[in-house]
């Protein structure tokens, strides 16, 4: 646990270390988050967790059923 | 070539047609090799037949040798399915042929309905009205852009090990090339490509069999290349080429893992498979291979193509596309990169006694690995087959740093609710629910109730039939008995008798006193006639 967390937050270091200094304004076309260092860390990492939670959401409520929800349909063949 | 009034191109070879071709023909071939050890006709004819009409549709110049492959491509991929020859397949196979015959008539009608505006068979760019929109959904529907997306899901899995392996190159990607040739630069399928590539990375995280899993990102990575086809610069076609081309060997490469391992547990739902690691080893590093490239791994084909289209994205300053193509990026390495293996090869140990995997699959599947990495390491090979001139530089500083802190971050994410998060055996509701749900219904409607309505016509036609039969045997005696049965209704409660059913003249003949009494009553009539007026 311990050891994913100290590796992950050290490359996130490095990584927003490397975009102020090394990408210094000429990265991406300008857009609003390219002057925000370590922006695709977060939208990575937000990113992944919001799929999984809408993903989970959207089945538990609405799109998930049982494996035979269709069987009775198919009988009139 | 003239045909009837029209001039036909069968074979129109050009830079856009010839990069779809290669990649075809490769996968064919490996697709071939992976299927060595089969001993079933069947499939073997069928997949040869599906990439021949494949290679027919797109170097098909005119609409009209474009339908007919279109055609062909649609019954022997059919076919690729029913060769499972399971219950299951067999009614996803009829689901799937509904579809694509609905398709191929929209293509049809769309075709013949551009002949008529244009005079013209060439397919070239469409300039848009009613023809080219019903070209446009048949187009749509073979890509699998929602809402026509229910038929991918619903049948590739239901195939076989091999078939899904064809399936899951050849239909889509023959639509993409479509699409690119007759409608590049159309807004709407700019949008619908990237949500698309969302929506399907939504749902195959919802997936619990292996394969629908994948069909799903089928979905999700032909978002990118119909997004690319939809923001229509030399750029983004050349990234929507590069990233089919890409993604025809990757997803075979998945396609051939999984299938790998159906064949030899004879399972593939996520909630019964686990700890494959110590039997099946191999497969799991070659798997990883297309896992890595679908995910846009650098060194690995998917880094190379996908973010073309990204790219292309940010030339054209759209930003909420680049943010939605990287969501589903994450998402794609989320399923694909650690769900997917760590449910199959890790998890809970189930104890699987697999069989032996014939050489010919380790083959196919280490041949596949090889070219996407060939492609990942030297993107030039790809580069130099798209239609334009390439002036593109994947392996950046600022490319990498950004990919990289997706991926290690979207893995961080994973590796902290791995924990709470459980497969769960159940199936998701997706737009097939449109015609799979109400089948019960169009079953009464169109079977049940007309049947009675026949049954019904038949019913009266007959009797229709014994009354003109009686009517004509015995005129007078139907007459006569008709008359009686009144009366009988009406006045007296004795059963009159029926009369004999065949005609004799002595029994109806007319006395001579009524004779007389008809003429001198029509005498009267005339006479009173004569008077009055």
């Amino acid at each position: 646990m311990k050891r994913v967390l100290v590796v992950t937050i050290t490359a996130l270091i490095i990584f927003v270390l490397l975009d102020i200094f090394l990408m210094n304004g000429q990265a991406h076309n300008g857009f609003s988050w390219s002057h925000l260092a370590g922006f695709f860390s977060l939208f990575g990492f937000l990113g992944c967790l919001a799929l999984i939670a809408v993903a989970k959401l959207l089945g538990h409520y609405w799109l998930q059923r049982d494996e035979d929800h269709y069987d009775n349909d198919d009988d009139n063949e | 070539m003239p045909f009837l009034d029209y001039e036909l191109v069968l074979c129109r070879v050009d830079k856009l047609s010839l990069a779809f071709g290669y990649v075809f023909v490769i996968m064919g071939f490996l697709g071939g090799v992976y299927g060595f050890h089969l001993k079933d006709t069947l499939q073997q004819v069928s997949a040869l037949l599906y990439v021949g009409s494949s290679l027919g549709v797109v170097f098909a110049g005119d609409l009209f040798t474009l339908l007919v492959f279109w055609e062909i491509m649609a019954v022997s991929s059919l076919f690729l399915i029913w060769a499972r020859r399971t219950p299951e397949a067999r009614r996803a196979g009829f689901r799937y042929l509904i579809v694509h015959a609905l398709g191929g008539s929209a293509l049809m009608v769309g075709i013949l309905w551009h002949i008529g505006e244009t005079g013209s068979l060439i397919f070239n760019h469409f300039d848009g009205g009613i023809a080219s929109s019903l070209i446009l959904v048949s187009f749509a529907l073979n890509a699998a852009v929602p809402p026509f997306n229910g038929w991918l899901p619903d049948s590739y899995p239901e195939s076989t090990v091999t078939g899904s392996v064809f399936l899951s190159a050849f239909t889509t990607k023959v639509a993409v090339y479509a699409l690119a040739r007759g409608f590049s630069g159309l807004e709407l399928l700019m949008w619908s490509g990237a949500i698309m590539a969302v929506y399907g990375v939504v749902f195959a995280f919802l997936a619990n069999d292996g394969r629908r899993l994948l069909a799903y990102h089928i979905i999700s990575q032909v978002g990118y290349m119909v997004c690319g086809v939809g923001i229509g610069t030399a750029v983004a076609v050349n990234g929507a080429t590069a990233h089919a081309f890409a993604h025809i060997l990757y997803k075979g490469l998945l396609f051939m893992g999984m299938g790998t391992v159906l064949y030899i547990t004879g399972r593939n739902k996520l909630t019964e498979l686990g700890g494959l690691i110590r039997s099946a080893p191999l497969v799991l590093i070659l798997f990883m291979v297309g896992a890595l490239s679908i995910s846009g791994v650098p060194l690995f084909s998917g880094f190379v193509s996908k973010s073309m289209v990204i790219h292309a994205a940010e030339l054209e300053h759209l930003g909420v596309i680049v943010l939605l193509l990287n969501l589903a990026s994450v998402g794609t390495f989320l399923s694909i990169g650690l769900k997917l293996p760590y449910f199959t090869w890790f998890s809970t140990d189930r104890g699987l006694k697999p069989k032996r995997t014939p050489l010919g699959m380790y083959l196919g599947m280490a041949l596949t690995a090889m070219i996407c990495i060939a492609i990942g390491v030297y993107p030039t090979l790809l580069y130099n087959l798209l239609p334009f001139a390439v002036h593109y530089q994947p392996y950046t500083a600022s490319h990498l740093m950004e990919t990289m802190q997706l991926l290690i971050f979207a893995g961080l994410a994973f590796w902290l609710v791995i924990r709470k998060m459980h497969v769960e055996a159940t199936i998701t509701l997706d737009t097939d629910w449109v015609y799979r749900r109400p089948s019960r219904l169009t079953y009464r409607v169109f079977s049940v109730t007309l049947c009675r309505f026949l049954d019904a016509v038949e019913g009266l036609s007959l009797r229709l039939v014994h009354f003109s039969v009686k009517l004509g045997a015995n005129p007078p005696g139907f007459l006569a008995e008709t008359i009686r049965h009144a009366g009988h209704v009406f006045f007296s409660n004795r059963k009159p008798a029926f009369e004999p059913s065949d005609f004799s003249p002595d029994r109806y003949r007319i006395s001579l006193g009524v004779m007389v009494l008809v003429v001198l009553l029509c005498l009267v009539i005339l006479l009173a006639w004569d008077i009055l007026f």
